[in-house]
């Protein structure tokens, strides 16, 4: 699970991000789950959405950087003698994985759903109902036929902050990963039930060793860079020697890799990849994102931060490129622009791969919610995600209905107050338990959503495969309850003074907390909510607005006594480890229990599917008995989209970070 | 005697002191007059209250005492605990009469509360409050409400207090230095008078928001308090240089050597002789420094950065219209409310400012 804000998704392991490409080819993997955090934050780009943790866009880089450090990246990287290849063909029962096409995939599904109505009915339809939106997610999220899409069209898109880096290995923020992601180059991706595969537009094939400590990938011969050097399995190996080196400040990718023993390149086009262990993640964890070699290898020892010294500049300007698209202009904190690559789809006067749908892509920074808004009711912006409040309220009428329409779907971001468990206050489990006791739960999803998001009782989302069977029900307001378990664990109201205290050191410390939350209304309102509630039962919760970064480093230097939180799920269950281990890099509510340690430890090692959910189905329970986060709600997605777009198919994490996602918008030719 | 002197002496006798004088001319300015109404009774309203809008009794009688539960929306801690004891939980009309039968209450005028949303039945019969943005104003909800169904009107009642105590005290902080400053100064003239103005002048280039925004980001507890502490800490220059200014002159004059003379020290020569003659043009900055006050602090609730919620401020207001410009109730009533009181103190600073300066009396006649 990523936290929604890049650090999330470093602790997961990156996946893949190919989500973001464009079509097909993303690269595939990059990732994911980082592609999920990110994504989440992305769409949150909305503030609103943005986790209290989340990063602000613009400085996720850092930010991220701060939180891996300390882990893996202390160690450096052991020598390695690979073996032959042939012995390790002669050794190893090769089992084939996946090759797909995100775009094939789709259009396979796609072939035995037909659209329940026509693309005129769908676009004149006001989004009021789960019917409507069905109808129009169903019309209006079609691939085109042959011939009916625009080549030459241009969309404009929306990031609610600049990038921090144009090296895709340096990716961490919602925005990075929107646009790099169409830029990278990669070899892996996952589909819209987030199983993993090779994508085909730069992989022939992948197998995997039957003991699991080997992934063998053969890539195409028809890839090149954006300056016409072919694309190689050197460049894969190079690449991960580059984010495996500690002085490279790797803010995401490096948790994944960090896992693995080796990468070699055998040739050309044969790379393999090294496991130290057979871990169910390994999928993961070979996706990551490549650098050029011919342009990075003499540059990079000499200015290890690879943004520096001038020649890096230089690149941070114009970078190599090996997605479907390249940056061709950007003018920092306004715009980013994005055009199609040539010799991606054709190579040495051929055609190769099909083309992305767009030619252009030109990414607008808004900061502002409301900003972005009045953009795309003008048409400055082709598509935006929308908080519940604009969803309800400002986009029903015509002036919103003229030239763009919305839909929603669900998504696997959740939100939760963490209670810091190394605080006087949260250590007892009845104390945390008495917190969500104490929350109106119903009243902040049907006053404060509107109705619009779903309930959260734990880290993963019921719809999930890792779920337990039995659905776990969000702790519902129990004033009795919550006071009941408040005296059980001492905090009493001994002063007579109207606040709960108790006795600590010889101190009579009363129960009065600060709750940290980003600056968004909703959020704000949230914790509002809460703090009326536990003042009926005699605590006292200061609600303290805080700018997402200084959150952030709180949070991460554990100098906090609670916050408001989200985190988007990666595409493995995995990824939550640490978020919840013994010490792990992301758990900023110092929580332990020696039991999630071992399931989680188990889990990554059990092959088996139905075994695993098990296992996570297991965590998910203790989770939930022991409260050390009081969940709020899913985060569905909702986005408004211009007349003039369609494709657009959702995924658990949204409508881009998947593949094909956003490589499956497209928009009709003109007649 | 000279000519001034007798002038002076009969003066003393036949007309009014210099305050008295000013006081009748200001009472002939009908607008510097209408504001001063205005601000007295900003300031009656800031005072009342809670009894004005809540949702907590005036008074009550409660198993046999009498009680202000009110109070506490100006601190938490002076609300009687015995309510909470008996698990209320904030909620009064039901539970004072199934709780003691025998219990009475006065009620603050509206039953709305500046914090939270009135749920359903909470007042006998009355319907919970709208929200999203279908909270316009009727008869219940005067102003409307907000988003989160909180009453806009006992937002905004409450809402006073933060604004004139924020202009009044940043003011009086700031009026307290700039007056020390630049007696200072002006008094001693010298090195004292050299230090004194360079440090004035380095405060002057502090740019007060972008300050406010940094010590938020630092401190542990950001509250109001804080603001106007560095509000008042940044806004003293003006005062001092006038200060300065009327010191470096009244210095100079006959009863400050004739005071001299007497072996009066010099702090009693400050406080005694020139302050007095010098206060009058030190006033009208102050008065404009509220009116600036009260504006820096609706900014900075506007951007988010306004006193920690839920408690409640005009400037957060107009920041919950931001997302949803339809509702225009959340835009029109802090907004006009900001402009009259900011209006309100320029014209009293106005008023002054005619009525005490000399040169400004003679042009007018």
């Amino acid at each position: 699970m990523r936290r929604w804000n890049d650090s999330a998704f470093l602790a997961s392991r990156a996946i893949s991000a190919s989500a973001a490409i464009p079509r097909r080819v993303i690269m595939s993997g990059r990732v994911c789950l980082v592609a999920l955090a990110v994504m989440l934050p992305a769409c949150g780009r909305r503030a609103e959405e943005l986790p209290a943790k989340a990063l602000p866009e613009t400085t996720g880089g850092q930010a991220a950087a701060v939180a891996t450090a300390g882990s893996s990246q202390d160690q450096a990287l052991e020598p390695f003698d690979p073996p032959p290849l042939e012995s390790l063909n002669g050794d190893s029962g090769w089992i084939d994985r996946p090759v797909r096409d995100g775009l094939v995939i789709l259009r396979e599904q796609q072939a035995k759903e037909p659209p329940s109505g026509a693309v005129a009915e769908a676009l004149s339809l006001r989004n009021t109902s789960s019917a409507i939106n069905k109808q129009i997610l169903s019309t209006l999220g079609r691939l085109p036929d042959e011939g009916a899409a625009d080549l030459s069209a241009r969309i404009d898109r929306h990031v609610a902050g600049d990038l921090g880096s144009t090296n895709p290995i340096m990716i961490s923020t919602s925005a990075e990963f929107d646009i790099l992601g169409l830029t990278g180059f990669g070899l892996f991706s996952f589909g819209r039930d987030l199983e993993p595969f090779a994508s085909a537009e730069t992989v022939v094939s992948w197998q995997t060793s039957a003991n699991g400590l080997l992934d063998k990938v053969v890539l195409r011969d028809d890839l090149v860079w954006s300056d016409g050097e072919p694309i190689t399995a050197h460049d894969i190996a190079f690449t991960y020697q580059v984010i495996m080196d500690r002085r490279v400040p790797v803010p995401a990718v490096r948790s994944g890799t960090d896992q693995m023993r080796w990468v070699h390149a055998y040739d050309d086009r044969t790379i393999v990849f090294f496991h130290k262990e057979p871990l169910a993640t390994n999928v993961w964890n070979i996706n990551f994102p490549v650098l050029p070699k011919h342009v990075y290898q003499k540059t990079w020892e000499d200015d290890p931060t690879l943004k520096e010294s001038p020649e890096h500049i230089k690149l941070e300007e114009s970078p190599v490129s090996g997605g479907p698209y390249e940056i061709v202009e950007r003018k920092r904190g306004q715009q980013i622009v994005l055009r199609r690559r040539a010799n991606w789809s054709q190579v040495g006067g051929r055609k190769v791969r099909e083309e992305p749908f767009f030619k252009e892509v030109r990414f607008r920074i808004i900061e502002d919610p409301n900003t972005s808004l009045l953009a795309l009711k003008a048409g400055e912006i082709d598509e935006l995600p929308l908080t519940p409040e604009q969803w309800t309220t400002q986009t029903t009428g015509d002036d919103f209905y003229a030239s763009t329409t919305k839909v929603t779907a669900s998504e696997w971001v959740s939100f939760h107050f963490g209670w810091n468990i190394d605080s006087p206050f949260f250590a007892d489990r009845r104390v945390r338990r008495a917190m969500s006791y104490a929350f109106d739960h119903d009243g902040m999803l049907e006053k404060l959503c509107y109705g619009l998001y779903k309930p959260a009782a734990g880290n993963f989302a019921d719809d999930s495969w890792m779920a337990p069977k039995k659905k776990l029900q969000p702790y519902q307001q129990d004033l009795d309850k919550a006071e009941a378990l408040l005296d059980e664990a001492g905090w009493i109201d001994h002063d007579n003074d109207g606040i709960r205290d108790k006795e600590i050191n010889g101190r009579l410390v009363p129960f009065e907390f600060s709750m940290l939350v980003n600056q968004q209304p909703l959020r704000i309102a949230i914790c509002t909510l809460m703090k009326e509630s536990l003042e009926q039962v005699g605590v006292r919760m200061n609600v303290r607005p805080t700018e997402a970064t200084v959150i952030q480093d709180l949070t991460q230097k554990k100098k906090f006594q609670a916050y408001f939180g989200g985190w988007g799920s990666g595409t493995d269950p995995d990824s939550s480890e640490n978020i919840w281990a013994t010490g792990a890099g992301r758990n900023f509510v110092s929580y332990s229990n020696p039991e999630v340690d071992r399931l989680f430890a188990e889990g990554r090692r059990e092959l088996d599917r139905s075994k695993r959910a098990e296992k996570y189905g297991r965590i998910q329970e203790i989770l939930y008995d022991d409260q050390p986060y009081t969940w709020l709600y899913w985060r569905n997605s909702f986005y408004g989209f211009s007349k003039d777009l369609r494709g657009y198919v959702f995924s658990p994490r949204g409508p881009y970070n998947y593949s094909p996602g956003f490589g499956s918008l497209w928009m009709p030719r003109q007649e | 005697m000279t000519d001034s002197q007798s002038r002076h002496q009969s003066r003393s006798f036949q007309s009014q002191g210099f305050w008295a004088d000013a006081w009748a001319r200001f009472r002939r300015k009908p607008l510097a007059m209408a504001a001063l109404v205005f601000v007295t009774l900003l300031a009656a309203v800031a005072l009342l209250a809670p009894a004005i809008a809540g949702t907590k009794p005036v008074l009550c009688r409660y198993k046999g005492r009498i009680y202000a539960p009110c109070l506490g929306y100006f601190d938490r801690r002076l609300e009687p605990t015995i309510f909470a004891k008996d698990r209320f939980r904030g909620t009064y009309p039901r539970n004072l009469k199934e709780k003691d039968a025998d219990s009475w209450a006065i009620w603050p005028l509206v039953f709305q509360d500046p914090h939270r949303a009135v749920r359903e039945n909470e007042w006998p019969g009355r319907p919970a409050n709208p929200a999203k943005d279908e909270g316009r104003p009727n008869g219940i909800n005067l102003f409307g409400t907000d988003q989160y169904g909180v009453d806009v009107f006992a937002k905004m009642v409450h809402g006073t207090t933060i604004a004139l105590l924020v202009g009044v005290v940043s003011m009086g902080l700031a009026g307290t230095i700039g007056i020390i400053v630049g007696a200072l100064g002006g008094y001693f003239g010298g090195w004292v008078d050299m230090l004194t103005s360079r440090v004035t002048e380095i405060v002057m280039c502090v740019p007060t928001l972008v300050l406010i925004l940094a010590v938020i980001a630092i401190v542990e507890k950001p509250t109001i308090w804080k603001t106007m502490a560095i509000i008042g800490a940044t806004g003293w220059t003006g005062i001092a240089r006038l200060t300065r200014g009327e010191f470096l002159r009244l210095r100079q004059s006959e009863f400050v050597t004739a005071a001299r003379a007497t072996g009066a020290g010099p702090v009693r020569i400050m406080l005694r002789h020139i302050l007095p003659n010098a206060l009058a043009p030190v006033l009208v900055p102050i008065t404009f420094g509220i009116a600036s006050a009260i504006l820096t602090e609706s900014s900075l609730s506007f951007l988010g950065f306004g006193p920690p919620p839920p408690a409640a401020s005009w400037g957060s207001l107009l920041n919950d219209a931001r997302s949803n410009l339809s509702m225009w109730w959340l835009v029109v009533f802090p907004g006009v409310a900001i402009f009259l009181t900011v209006l309100a103190y320029n014209l009293i600073g106005e008023g002054l400012q005619e009525v005490t300066d000399p040169r400004l009396r003679e042009a007018r006649k």
